[in-house]
């Protein structure tokens, strides 16, 4: 910082002591060509060239003195051109006039600082803490992202290892006390008994089925997204129409979420849409996978709901974005976007 | 009859096994993967194969697909698919792939050994086996989808009987479910025809496609 500070006073002093030699060799040519019979004004090409380092070193400190590094770059090229203008015009002033020929640069200059001028004024300005906050937000989104897909991803090898695991041995378990129970035909008692462990053991494998679906429906890993809604509309309580248009699978992480937002639409448009019926569209629009349920109900939904909420969150978590438009009287249409990474 | 068994885990390939021979069912071969379904299906020229749904090396749908590849192969090939699930879309597609026997079981149901057995029975003979939970879902959406319609005018007895046929049970096993007389059981099956405007039919087997036909008409 002191350095710097010494620096500009030496350049300072530099220029001060440069216009006092320029004024001092000036006046002294003026002197000698008054003396020598003051014919045609030569002395004016010498004091122009005097002045072309000195204003240019002026125009430059100046500009330096704007801190904002898109603005000060915005100064420098305006005192570049504003020195650049000045220089053609004093050319043309002291050649002596005639055909205005400085136009032409001089425009393409002004033009040019104007232009880049505007870009710099339009762009909100990135001082170096908000260069940081930027950066920070890039990388949060994105170890967001990853993190999210992480976590769809465990998700869906708890699903596995639940149906290969504990599931399967609960399966194999319920075989062997069917086993032991066909051998206890003759003790109806003890058969009593192992009915009833089977039948415990067949109420386990149940609650772990509708574990392992509110992870993630098995036809969604298997088919995708598009045979995942279908089979939702089948079992759904409303006539559903189903247009798919996606022709790459998205990650997982968003997969899920999309099938969560129609499955909750779908069974919102079930409860209070009586008897109404429903159409999903699922269409690759570029980066974003949009999804919207339609159905042709009262309208009238309360967009705030519990559910609704949650998949807002859910969608907002990856920077999607629902909607719910729900005249009365004209239906309800739940409408996401969600980015796909592709 | 020749059975054929295909299940990734050998715990439960092993047990289905053992369970069956018990019953006096010819279990002629095992394999692991659709391929090796695909293999054995060519090889053994079965009754029935009794698939997985999941299986490697995709472990989704492969046992499935596989299956109805087996069956375009060998048409008339009873197929019994067990899975975790219920899946509608695959109840759907098992009940399109064309003739011979089909069977949709949750895992869960091999404990029940007798039920188990009688629907491996039923499915080698061309019959249908639909878990419980798979008909309770075509009647839900039935139901859900055109309102209660002909079905409202049906008695709770006579839904009862709705849904044991439609899992493809006979008469005989309706009446021994339901523990009420054989004849108590057909009378039920004759309104349940006439209310829901069904042709009627002494065949066990055409009288389940045409109630599966009824709940998956939408």
């Amino acid at each position: 910082m002191t350095d710097e500070r010494t620096r500009y006073d030496v350049w300072g002093a530099a220029i001060a002591l440069q216009a006092a030699l320029a004024m001092l060799l000036g006046l002294v040519l003026i002197f000698i060509w008054g003396l020598t019979g003051a014919g045609s004004f030569w002395p004016k090409w010498v004091v122009f060239a005097l002045a072309v380092p000195l204003s240019i070193q002026l125009a430059v400190r100046l500009a330096l003195r704007v801190g904002d590094d898109r603005r000060r770059a915005v100064a420098l090229h305006g005192a570049a051109s504003g020195w650049l203008a000045a220089v053609l015009l004093a050319v043309y002033a002291l050649a002596g006039g005639g055909t205005f020929w400085p136009l032409w640069p001089v425009a393409t200059l002004g033009l040019a600082f104007g232009a880049h001028a505007i870009v710099v004024a339009a762009l909100p300005s990135l001082r170096p803490q908000e260069r940081e906050l930027a950066a920070r937000v890039d990388e949060l989104t994105r170890t967001r992202a990853g993190a999210l897909d992480v976590q769809a991803a465990e998700l869906r090898r708890i699903e596995r290892d639940l149906h290969d695991g504990a599931q399967a041995r609960l399966v194999a378990l319920s075989m062997q006390l069917g086993r032991a129970e066909e051998r206890l035909e003759g003790q109806p008692e003890i058969a009593q008994f192992v009915r009833r462990a089977r039948e415990e053991a067949g109420a386990a494998i149940g609650e772990l089925r509708d574990l392992a679906r509110g992870i993630a429906p098995p036809v969604l890993a298997d088919r995708g997204l598009a045979a995942a809604v279908e089979a939702l509309g089948l079992r759904a309580q409303i006539p559903v129409t189903v247009h798919a248009s996606i022709l790459r699978r998205p990650l997982p992480v968003i997969e899920t979420a999309a099938y969560f937002v129609v499955a909750e639409a779908l069974t919102n448009a079930a409860k209070h849409a009586g008897g109404a019926a429903a159409t999903v569209e699922l269409a690759d629009h570029g980066d974003r996978l949009v999804v919207e349920v339609r159905d042709d109900g009262p309208g009238g939904a309360d967009a705030t709901g519990t559910g609704l909420r949650g998949l807002r969150h859910r969608v907002a978590a990856l920077d999607g974005t629902l909607s719910v438009t729900s005249p009365a009287g004209g239906g309800t249409t739940v409408h996401a976007e969600l980015p796909c990474g592709w | 009859m020749r059975v054929v068994i295909v299940e990734d885990q050998a715990l439960l390939r092993e047990g289905i096994v053992a369970l069956l021979r018990e019953q006096g069912i010819d279990v002629v071969a095992q394999a692991e993967d659709g391929a090796g379904l695909l293999r054995i299906v060519a090889g053994h020229k079965p009754d029935l194969a009794i698939v997985d749904v999941r299986l490697p090396p995709s472990f989704t749908d492969e046992g499935l697909r596989a299956a109805l590849e087996a069956r375009v192969r060998q048409p008339g090939l009873g197929v019994l698919v067990l899975s975790q699930y219920v899946e509608p879309v695959y109840t759907a597609e098992l009940l399109e792939s064309g003739e011979g026997g089909i069977g949709y079981l949750l895992k869960e149901r091999v404990g029940d050994v007798r039920g188990f057995v009688d629907a491996v029975q039923r499915v080698a003979r061309g019959g249908t086996a639909l878990d419980r939970e798979v008909v309770a879902e075509l009647v839900r959406s039935r139901t859900g989808q055109q309102g209660e319609g002909a079905l409202s005018a049906l008695t709770p007895r006579e839904r009862e009987v709705l849904d044991l046929m439609a899992e493809g049970r006979t008469n005989a096993a309706i009446a021994r479910a339901m523990v009420v007389t054989s004849g108590a059981v057909e009378k039920h099956v004759s309104s349940i025809f006439g209310k829901l405007d069904l042709p009627s039919t002494d065949d066990d087997h055409r009288r389940v496609l045409a109630v599966l036909a009824y709940l998956r008409s939408a």
